[in-house]
C-alpha cells in the first residue's frame, strides 16, 4: 500500500498496539484478558505492519525462523515452570505449594506462577498469529 | 517418583515435538535417533508403569495439586498402563518401519513436520487413555482429530485434501456431539470428573431423565463417528487409504482403536451397566455391531485397490471390538480387549507389509498382485500370516480373539450372534484367499530372474518380521497379555 499517511499513521500506532498487549499479557491474573488475548493483539500489530508495508519486509523484521522459535519457545516456558512444581511440590504445575510467592491479591506482582505462564502463551499466541498470516500471503504467490 | 512418571511421559512426548523444529539446520538422521530416544524412554517407563501398577494397584494424579471436583485429574490403573504399553510398543515398530519409508509421497522438506506431528498424535493418544475428566477427553480429542487431518494431507495430492477435509468436516460433528454430552452432563451434575460424575448419576437419573438420554446419545454418536463403527465410518477408507502406509497403520492400527478405548471408558466408568441396560444401548450396539461385521467385509469385497480393501476390513472388525464391549459381561469386554491388541498387530503388520510392497512395486491394484509372493517372500510371507489371523485361523492371534468373543456371544445366550461371526469369517476368507493364492501361486507377469529380489531397506523388514513373529506368538500362547487384559477388565468394575 503506498500511501503516505496510512504508513504515517500504521508507524505511529504499531507501538501503542504492541505496548497495550504486553499489559493484556501482564495483566492476565488481575484483570480480564491474558495470554491469549494479548498474544492475539501483539499479533495483530505485526499483521497490520506486513498488511501495510507488505511481506518481504515484514519477513526481515519478524524472520519465519524467529517465529518458529517463539512458538516453541513459548510452550517450552510453559512447560518448563509447571515442571518445577513436580520438584518442589509434586505435582505439575502447582502453584502456591511450588513456592511461588502469590503476593497481595489484585497487585501487579500477585498469583504465583500465572503471570509467567501468561507470557509463554502470549509468545506463542503472537507468532502463530503471523506464521498463520505469513503463511497464507506465501500460498498466493506460488 | 514413580508417580510422577505419567505426567513425565505426556511432557516428554510434547516437548520432543516442540523441540524438532528447532533441528532444522541438523540433518534428518540427528531428528529420527532423538524420537527413537524419546519413545524408548517413554516405553520404558510405561513398562515401570503397568508393573507397579500390577503389583500397588492403581492411583490418582492431580495435576497442580487440586481436587478432583476443581482439577484434571489423571487414573492410572491396569486399563490405562496395559493399552499405554501397548500402542508405545507398536509405535516403535512403526516408527523405525517409518524411518525406511518416510518417503512415500512426502516430500523431503516434510519429514519434521511429520515426526512432529507423530509425537503429537502420541502425546494426544497418551493422553486420552490416562485421563479421568470429560472435558479433558474433548480437549485431547481435538488434538488427536487435528494431528490426523494434517497426517492425510501430507503428501499434497487432491485426493488427499479430499479425504483430509471429509475427514475434518465429519470429525468435528463428532468431537462437538461429543462435547454437548459433557455440557449435558455437567448441566446436571457440576463435575467433569468421570468418578464424580458416576457417583452423581444415579440421584439426578429420576430428576432429569431427558438430559441423560440424549447425553449418552450424543457421546455415543460423537465417538462412534470417531471410532468409525459402523453406520458411521464414510470418512475411514479414504482417509486411510491415502494416507502413507505407516501412518495408515497408526491411524488404523493404533487410532480407531483409542477411540473404543474412549468408548469403554465412557460407557463402564461415567455411565454404568444399570443405566444403560436400561435404555437398551446393549441391543443398539449388537445389531450395529452385527450389521458393520457383515456390510464391512461385503464393501471391501468389491475394492479395487488394496489400501481401500484394508481400510472397509477395519470398518468390519470395529464391529468385532463392538459387539465384545455390547455384550457388557466380564467376558465380552475381555475378548474386546484381546481382540483391540490383536487387531492392532494384524492390521499394522497388513499396512505395513502393503506399504513395503508399494514402496518397491510401486502397485496398489489388487489384480496387478500376480507372483507378487515370489518376488517379496517376507513382505508377503506376513501379510498372508495377518490375512490368516484377520480370517481367524488357529496359531495366529485372530483365532483367539474370535474364539473368545464366540465364548463370551454363548455366554450370553446370544447364539445368532455366533452365525454373525461366522458369516463375517467366511466373508474375510472371501476377499483376503485369492490375493494370498494370487500372490503365490501365480506367475509374475515378468519373468522372476529378470528383477532384483526383495530389496528393502532393513529399518522396514525388521518392524515386519517382528510383526509377523508377535501375531503367531500371541496365538500360541495369548496367556502373555490376558493377565494384563484381566487386570484392565476388572479395572473398569467387572
Amino acid at each position: 500500500m503506498d500511501d503516505i499517511i496510512v504508513k504515517s499513521i500504521t508507524r505511529i500506532i504499531i507501538p501503542f498496539v504492541q505496548l497495550y498487549g504486553i499489559f493484556i499479557i501482564l495483566h492476565g491474573h488481575v484483570s480480564p484478558g491474558g495470554g491469549f488475548s494479548g498474544g492475539a493483539l501483539f499479533g495483530t500489530s505485526l499483521i497490520l505492519y506486513t498488511l501495510i508495508f507488505g511481506v518481504d519486509k515484514a519477513q526481515k523484521k519478524f524472520s519465519h525462523r524467529v517465529s518458529e522459535i517463539a512458538e516453541s519457545g513459548g510452550i517450552l516456558i510453559y512447560l518448563s515452570i509447571g515442571v518445577i512444581g513436580i520438584f518442589t511440590a509434586g505435582y505439575f504445575l502447582s502453584n502456591k505449594a511450588a513456592g511461588f510467592p502469590l503476593g497481595e491479591a489484585g497487585s501487579l506482582l500477585s498469583g504465583g506462577m500465572i503471570p509467567l505462564l501468561m507470557i509463554g502463551v502470549g509468545i506463542k499466541v503472537a507468532s502463530t498469529m503471523v506464521t498463520l498470516f505469513h503463511t497464507l500471503i506465501m500460498e498466493e504467490r506460488l | 517418583m514413580i508417580e510422577q512418571l505419567p505426567i513425565l511421559n505426556l511432557l516428554v512426548l510434547l516437548s520432543t515435538a516442540l523441540v524438532i523444529p528447532l533441528f532444522k539446520k541438523r540433518t534428518f538422521n540427528m531428528t529420527l535417533w532423538f524420537g527413537f530416544f524419546t519413545l524408548f524412554f517413554v516405553f520404558i517407563s510405561s513398562i515401570v508403569l503397568t508393573y507397579h501398577v500390577y503389583v500397588h494397584g492403581a492411583f490418582y494424579y492431580h495435576l497442580g495439586g487440586h481436587a478432583p471436583f476443581l482439577g484434571i485429574e489423571l487414573l492410572i490403573d491396569g486399563f490405562a498402563t496395559f493399552f499405554t504399553t501397548f500402542v508405545l510398543g507398536l509405535l516403535i515398530l512403526i516408527y523405525s518401519y517409518s524411518a525406511g519409508d518416510a518417503t512415500e509421497g512426502i516430500s523431503e522438506k516434510e519429514y519434521g513436520r511429520y515426526y512432529i506431528l507423530l509425537f503429537i498424535l502420541l502425546f494426544a493418544m497418551l493422553g486420552i487413555i490416562y485421563t479421568n475428566d470429560l472435558f479433558n477427553i474433548y480437549v485431547f480429542m481435538e488434538i488427536l482429530s487435528i494431528t490426523t487431518c494434517s497426517i492425510i494431507s501430507i503428501k499434497r495430492k487432491k485426493e488427499n485434501y479430499t479425504s483430509a477435509f471429509r475427514y475434518v468436516m465429519l470429525n468435528e460433528v463428532g468431537s462437538l456431539s461429543f462435547l454437548f454430552g459433557v455440557a449435558l452432563i455437567y448441566m446436571i451434575t457440576g463435575f467433569t470428573n468421570i468418578g464424580l460424575v458416576a457417583d452423581a448419576l444415579p440421584d439426578v437419573w429420576a430428576l432429569y431423565p431427558a438430559n441423560i438420554i440424549l447425553a449418552v446419545g450424543f457421546m455415543v454418536i460423537g465417538i462412534g463417528i470417531k471410532a468409525a463403527i459402523f453406520p458411521f465410518h464414510v470418512w475411514l477408507p479414504d482417509a486411510h487409504a491415502s494416507a502413507p502406509s505407516s501412518s495408515s497403520a497408526i491411524l488404523s492400527g493404533i487410532v480407531i482403536k483409542v477411540y473404543a478405548l474412549i468408548f469403554v471408558k465412557m460407557l463402564f466408568r461415567l455411565y454404568g451397566v444399570d443405566l444403560l441396560t436400561e435404555l437398551n444401548i446393549p441391543i443398539i450396539l449388537t445389531v450395529t455391531a452385527s450389521v458393520g461385521m457383515v456390510l464391512g467385509s461385503m464393501f471391501a469385497m468389491a475394492q479395487k485397490d488394496i489400501k481401500r480393501m484394508l481400510g472397509y476390513s477395519s470398518v468390519a472388525q470395529m464391529g468385532y471390538i463392538v459387539l465384545g464391549i455390547s455384550l457388557f459381561s466380564y467376558l465380552g469386554l475381555r475378548a474386546a480387549f484381546f481382540h483391540i491388541t490383536s487387531h492392532a498387530l494384524l492390521k499394522s503388520a497388513l499396512f505395513l507389509s502393503v506399504g513395503a510392497i508399494i514402496y518397491k512395486q510401486k502397485e496398489r491394484r489388487i489384480n496387478h498382485y500376480d507372483g507378487i509372493g515370489k518376488l517379496m517372500p517376507l513382505s508377503m510371507g506376513v501379510f498372508t500370516i495377518a490375512a490368516l489371523g484377520m480370517i481367524g485361523i488357529p496359531i495366529t492371534s485372530g483365532f483367539i480373539s474370535k474364539y473368545n468373543l464366540g465364548l463370551a456371544a454363548l455366554d450370553a445366550n446370544q447364539t445368532i450372534l455366533i452365525g454373525v461371526l461366522v458369516f463375517s469369517g467366511l466373508l474375510n476368507a472371501m476377499y483376503y484367499l485369492p490375493i494370498i493364492i494370487q500372490a503365490f501361486l501365480k506367475e509374475p507377469k515378468t519373468p522372476v530372474y529378470m528383477i532384483k529380489l526383495e530389496k528393502i531397506p532393513l529399518t522396514m523388514m525388521l518392524p515386519i518380521a517382528i510383526l509377523g513373529l508377535a501375531i503367531l506368538t500371541l496365538g500360541i500362547y495369548p496367556n502373555l497379555v490376558m493377565n494384563l487384559i484381566d487386570l484392565a477388565v476388572e479395572s473398569l468394575g467387572f
